[in-house]
């Protein structure tokens, strides 16, 4: 990484700060080596083909690979280290100090409710004692999902389930989000209103890394566009350069 | 009048006990995906518990209860740190945990007999000596006792679920792990709190059955194996289909001793179940809802 | 001190500024990071591996490959026959040696008779002949359990109720003891069509309990019905085929014998179903890839039914050799210890391998034989035994070396992760990935080459730095000057002036014609000499950091 790049904004806090991860399934290595640092305040995109190791960087800050090594650092407290059995058998222990993950797919409930659905969201104890004006903000952001409220999730269609698996995220009392191609599988349309939405998200004292496959989406929206090519961030670059300079990323 | 009356009743009875069963291996399969077999284990070790406090310590209802409740936790517990948490995210886990718990239920009940000998024990009267007459139909202490707590605690347990953060945690983690993961659910703590229910539905199983029956070092796999084809009948993971499975099997129980014969109860109820199941492989609630399937 | 002195030699001729002697470095040879890095430190580790394999000399492959199984076209051994590419002489290979094993194995079984002390002779002959009904019993139930992964548990329900079938008929009917057999595969034939028909409806757990209660039910049954002898604690008294009249030790060895050979008889059994089509088509059904199955054209259905039907008459045959074995048969063969302890042969030898269920039904019977003097205690070491292979094990005893060799990867991907230092050298999935592969070699060298000169700096060699910036320089201070003036001119640190011979500062080259260099701090250096020695401990940092 260049001099340059990583100038720090000294006012901002760092939420994240990942050291040295390397993660993988089993032989398999998918992280190499990396480092990241992510700013309150900031929304980041992370860009990059399939298979070159976004959705198991997210995986890995949430301790869901098969094996990980490295520090990660959420908001100070080191929630990395080598492991190398037991995936997701931390999870909640980093949920708990903030991080909210919105992953790929269709990750959801089936059985449950939206309103449900949207409650375990908050499930962390600080979240659970103020998820009524936390759902408020969420449906503000997702309407058509108030007169959803009381369907089972398994019903709804695969933007409705989107609009709930990222309220889900949303109703988290996290200081990271991680959006895991947001639009994939949708309609472009749906796509578009569901990055819209994402955007309308106030971030506060929060962070957000979005990754996406679409540049065009993330264009003008975001601080920061990172690249990522076979498990290495590649280059970065800030909104004020061309898009053009990023399609060479 | 009175015969039919008086088998009525038996079968609710039964229906509400072995419901109870049915209800803690239905929650138990769905929300930690473990087949527990060694129910019948729990079943009998928490009924030798609740003989001990009643031997030892006092014979008051409340307290024989409570003991059978808490032995029955800790059994689940035990079953829980030995079958669920070494294997639970290994390849195979369903299977291993089947037979993990197939492996508890055998050094268990041998544990029991080596311990307390072949000969079955029999607990206090807990629910005292009254009867009412009810338009002919005698009801003792001991059945409207049975089915009031037994209906009581599983209402009880069944709102819990619905309402509370633990209850929204279970029915998170019975319909996706992962997921449940990822919104910050422990599993394996989890795993402790629904194995710890569930063993304590078992020990009141126990504690009401004990009323009518002994309490043997194998007495456990017969309440078991109604509590599991029970299960199955109503679908495993749903509660209402059980509720609906325990009152179909016990109203055939009735209707099959009454006219056919009591040797036949077992025959009628596998063919009763097959029937259901060949119809509907998920049992009554796959005609409940169709949600769970998608 | 007098190594670690240098001394100049320009001092004699009187060049400004030079002294005679100065403190420096110890000599370090850079050969030292070279070995210790190929020594230790970077383990060759290979990236896929080969398994070994003795090579036995000669031809003779033909051989081997033209002597087939009878009714199929399968050969005795595989054996891979080749050419050493580097010799370039004939080599062969035995790919699968299993087949050795077996032969040896049962060899050893059938000469047993002739090598057991004579004093536990009876229990000896009595123990072999009970393992060898139950390994047939456990082979027949690995076909549903194994190949199909069905999991039921009423293969020990069907052996009875044949047992009990045969019994009775024998009891009441006056069947030959060499009709038993057959007509408990008839028995079979039913019962196996019964329980076959919800297993094409039913998934795995459901069908396991209700097998689960099916054997319950029958166990209760005969409990309680009086044909089947509910006061004598089972049915007794069926035609046997061991002649009355014969010696007590010639009886059982006839016994061992004849269980012997129902075993091989299961034994082929077992691979005709698995080995061939049938064992194909149940394999590529599993358990929730049916619908896959399905749409590559396998109708898994009919093979489900088809290996309960076979498994069935099996199971049937045996029990009805079982009836006619044992005289008759009790309500134990019905309760639920039976059905675990046969699931502990099973699972303790490995599910889905004929040798498993063989080797998991001796262990488990010379257990529960052995130490029957303990009573309830010998089954709570076999229940121990069951768990801790099933926490511990995938897939039995037979299943190790599957799972030490999986263990094995993945402690060494572990331990190629640990070596990614910073800066290091590249990593073999990175190095796959790279277009020039100089740069391999070039980084792992650069890599040395710093730890090298890390070790040089020191105290003395900055201070010889600070007082004179160019011109002769101890050996330490010449190589680290000359490494870092070779750096490419990307992020390259330059002095520019501000003010001549006044103000002076640091920038850094952009390493793109066109692009200006940029500043790197704000500091102005009053002279030249100062902002030299201000690039150099920044270069040092650098180097140090990296």
């Amino acid at each position: 990484m260049t001099a340059a790049s990583a100038a720090p904004r000294p006012e901002k806090r760092e939420i994240l700060k990942v050291q040295g991860l390397s993660a993988g399934y089993g032989p398999m290595r998918v992280i190499h080596d990396l480092d990241l640092t992510v700013y309150s305040g900031e929304r980041v995109g992370l860009v990059g083909l399939n298979g070159h190791g976004k959705s198991t960087l997210f995986y890995a800050i949430a301790g869901l690979t098969g094996w990980q090594r490295g520090s990660i650092r959420l908001n100070g407290a080191e929630v990395g280290g080598t492991r190398s059995q037991g995936p997701g058998r931390y999870t909640h222990l980093v949920v708990r100090r903030g991080l909210a993950l919105i992953p790929q797919g269709d990750e959801i409930f089936h059985g449950l409710t939206v309103e449900e659905h949207l409650d375990s969201g908050a499930f962390t104890p600080r979240a659970w004692k103020e998820r009524k004006p936390r759902k408020d903000r969420v449906l503000a952001i997702f309407p058509p999902l108030v007169k959803l409220l009381k369907t089972p999730v398994g019903r709804l269609s695969g933007g409705e389930r989107r609009m709930v698996s990222i309220g889900r995220g949303l109703m988290a009392d996290a200081s990271l989000f991680l959006v895991d191609e947001p639009s994939l599988g949708l309609a472009p349309k749906i796509g578009k209103s569901v990055m819209e939405a994402l955007m309308s998200v106030e971030l506060g004292d929060s962070a957000m890394v979005i990754a996406e496959q679409n540049v065009a989406l993330l264009e003008g929206r975001v601080e920061r566009i990172i690249g990522m090519h076979v498990g290495k961030l590649k280059g970065e670059a800030s909104v004020a350069m061309g898009f053009q300079t990023r399609r060479e990323i | 009048m009175t015969d039919i009356g008086f088998i009525a009743t038996n079968a609710i009875v039964l229906a509400c006990i072995y419901g109870t069963l049915a209800i803690g291996l239905s929650i138990t399969w769905s929300s930690v995906g473990l087949i527990n077999l060694a129910y019948g284990f729990i079943f009998a070790l928490s009924g030798y518990g609740a003989w001990l406090a009643a031997q030892y310590v006092s014979t008051n209802g409340v307290l024989v209860l409570c003991a059978g409740v808490l032995t029955g936790a800790v059994g689940g517990v035990l079953v829980c740190a030995l079958a669920f948490i070494p294997i639970h995210d290994k390849p195979n886990f369903t299977v291993r945990g089947l037979i993990a718990t197939l492996a508890i239920s055998l050094i268990g009940t041998q544990t029991l007999l080596w311990a307390f000998g072949p000969r079955s024990k029999n607990l206090p009267e807990i629910f005292g000596f009254w009867k009412i007459n009810l338009g002919g139909v005698v009801l003792t202490s001991d059945k409207i006792g049975n089915v009031a707590v037994s209906i009581m605690v599983v209402t009880a347990v069944l709102l819990w679920m619905r309402s509370s953060r633990r209850g929204l945690e279970i029915r998170a983690m019975m319909m996706n792990p992962h997921a449940a993961a990822i919104v910050g659910i422990g599993v394996r703590k989890t795993g402790f709190y629904v194995m710890s229910i569930t063993g304590g539905l078992a020990g009141l199983a126990a504690v009401l059955l004990s009323q009518t029956y002994y309490i043997s070092p194998f007495g456990g796999l017969a309440p078991m194996i109604k509590g599991v084809s029970i299960a199955l009948c109503g679908g495993l993971g749903s509660v209402r289909g059980a509720v609906i499975a325990a009152m179909v099997l016990g109203l055939n129980e009735a209707l099959t001793s009454r006219l056919l014969g009591g040797q036949y109860v077992l025959i009628t109820q596998f063919a009763l179940i097959i029937v259901i199941l060949l119809i509907r492989p998920r049992g009554i609630a796959g005609i409940l809802d169709r949600a769970r399937e998608a | 001190m007098s190594d670690s002195t240098w001394r100049n030699p320009l001092y004699l001729w009187d060049v400004e500024g030079a002294e005679e002697a100065i403190p420096a470095n110890p000599h370090r040879d850079p050969q030292e990071v070279w070995t210790k890095t190929r020594q230790s430190k970077t383990p060759m580790l290979p990236v896929g591996r080969l398994r070994y394999y003795y090579k036995w000399p000669g031809h003779g492959g033909a051989l081997w490959s033209r002597l087939r199984y009878w009714p199929t076209r399968r050969r005795v051994l595989e054996i891979r026959g080749e050419y050493n590419p580097k010799t370039l002489r004939r080599e062969k290979t035995i790919v699968d040696k299993r087949p050795i094993w077996w032969a040896l194995g049962l060899f050893a079984f059938m000469l047993g008779p002739l090598v057991m002390p004579g004093a536990y002779q009876n229990t000896l002959l009595a123990a072999g002949a009970t393992f060898s009904i139950y390994a047939a019993i456990n082979l027949c139930w690995m076909l549903i359990l194994g190949t199909a992964g069905i999991y039921s548990l009423a293969s020990y329900a069907v052996v009875g109720a044949a047992a009990f079938g045969v019994s009775w008929l024998s009891i009441n009917l006056g069947l030959p003891w060499w009709l038993l057999p057959f007509a408990g595969a008839v028995i079979g034939l039913v019962f196996g069509v019964i329980i076959a028909i919800p297993a094409i409806r039913l998934d795995g757990f459901y069908y396991a309990l209700l097998t689960i209660g099916l054997n319950e039910l029958c166990r209760v049954y005969t409990l309680q019905s009086k044909q089947f002898g509910s006061s004598t604690g089972g049915l007794y008294g069926a035609d046997t085929y061991i002649p009355q009249d014969w010696s007590s030790f010639d009886q059982s060895l006839l016994a061992y014998y004849a269980c012997f050979v129902v075993l091989l008889l299961a034994l082929a059994l077992y691979r005709i179903v698995d080995g061939r089509r049938l064992g194909r088509i149940l394999k590529m059904a599993p358990e929730k890839r049916e619908a896959f199955a399905e749409a590559t054209g396998v109708d898994y259905r009919r093979a489900r039914v088809w290996v309960f039907v076979i498994s069935s008459v099996g199971l049937g045959f045996i029990g009805g050799f079982y009836a006619a074995h044992y005289r008759g048969v009790s309500f134990s063969i019905f309760g639920f210890d039976t059905v675990l302890l046969g699931l502990a042969m099973l699972v303790i030898g490995g599910i889905g391998r004929a040798e498993g269920a063989v080797v998991g039904t001796a262990i488990v019977i010379f257990l529960d034989k052995v130490m029957i003097s303990t009573g309830p205690l010998r089954l709570v070491l076999i229940g121990a035994i069951m768990l801790g292979v099933v926490l511990f094990l995938k897939g039995g005893l037979f299943g190790v070396k599957a799972q030490f060799r999986s263990w094995r990867d993945k402690k060494k991907s572990e331990r190629r992760s640990m070596r990614s230092e910073k800066g290091g050298e590249m990593l073999p999935e990175e190095a796959t990935e790279t277009k020039n592969k100089d740069l391999l070699y070039w980084r792992r060298y650069d890599k040395m080459q710093r730890d090298f000169l890390k070790t040089l700096v020191t105290q003395e060699i900055i201070e010889e730095h600070r007082k004179q910036p160019l011109g002769q320089h101890s050996e330490p201070l010449e190589r680290l000057l000359l490494y870092f003036r070779r750096a490419p001119q990307g992020d390259k640190y330059a002095i520019t002036v501000v003010e001549p011979f006044k103000a002076y500062r640091i920038v850094a080259m952009s390493g793109q014609r066109g692009v200006a260099p940029r500043i790197v701090e704000d500091k102005i250096y009053a002279s030249q000499n100062e902002a030299y020695h201000g690039v150099f401990m920044r270069r040092i940092q650098d180097l140090l950091e990296s």
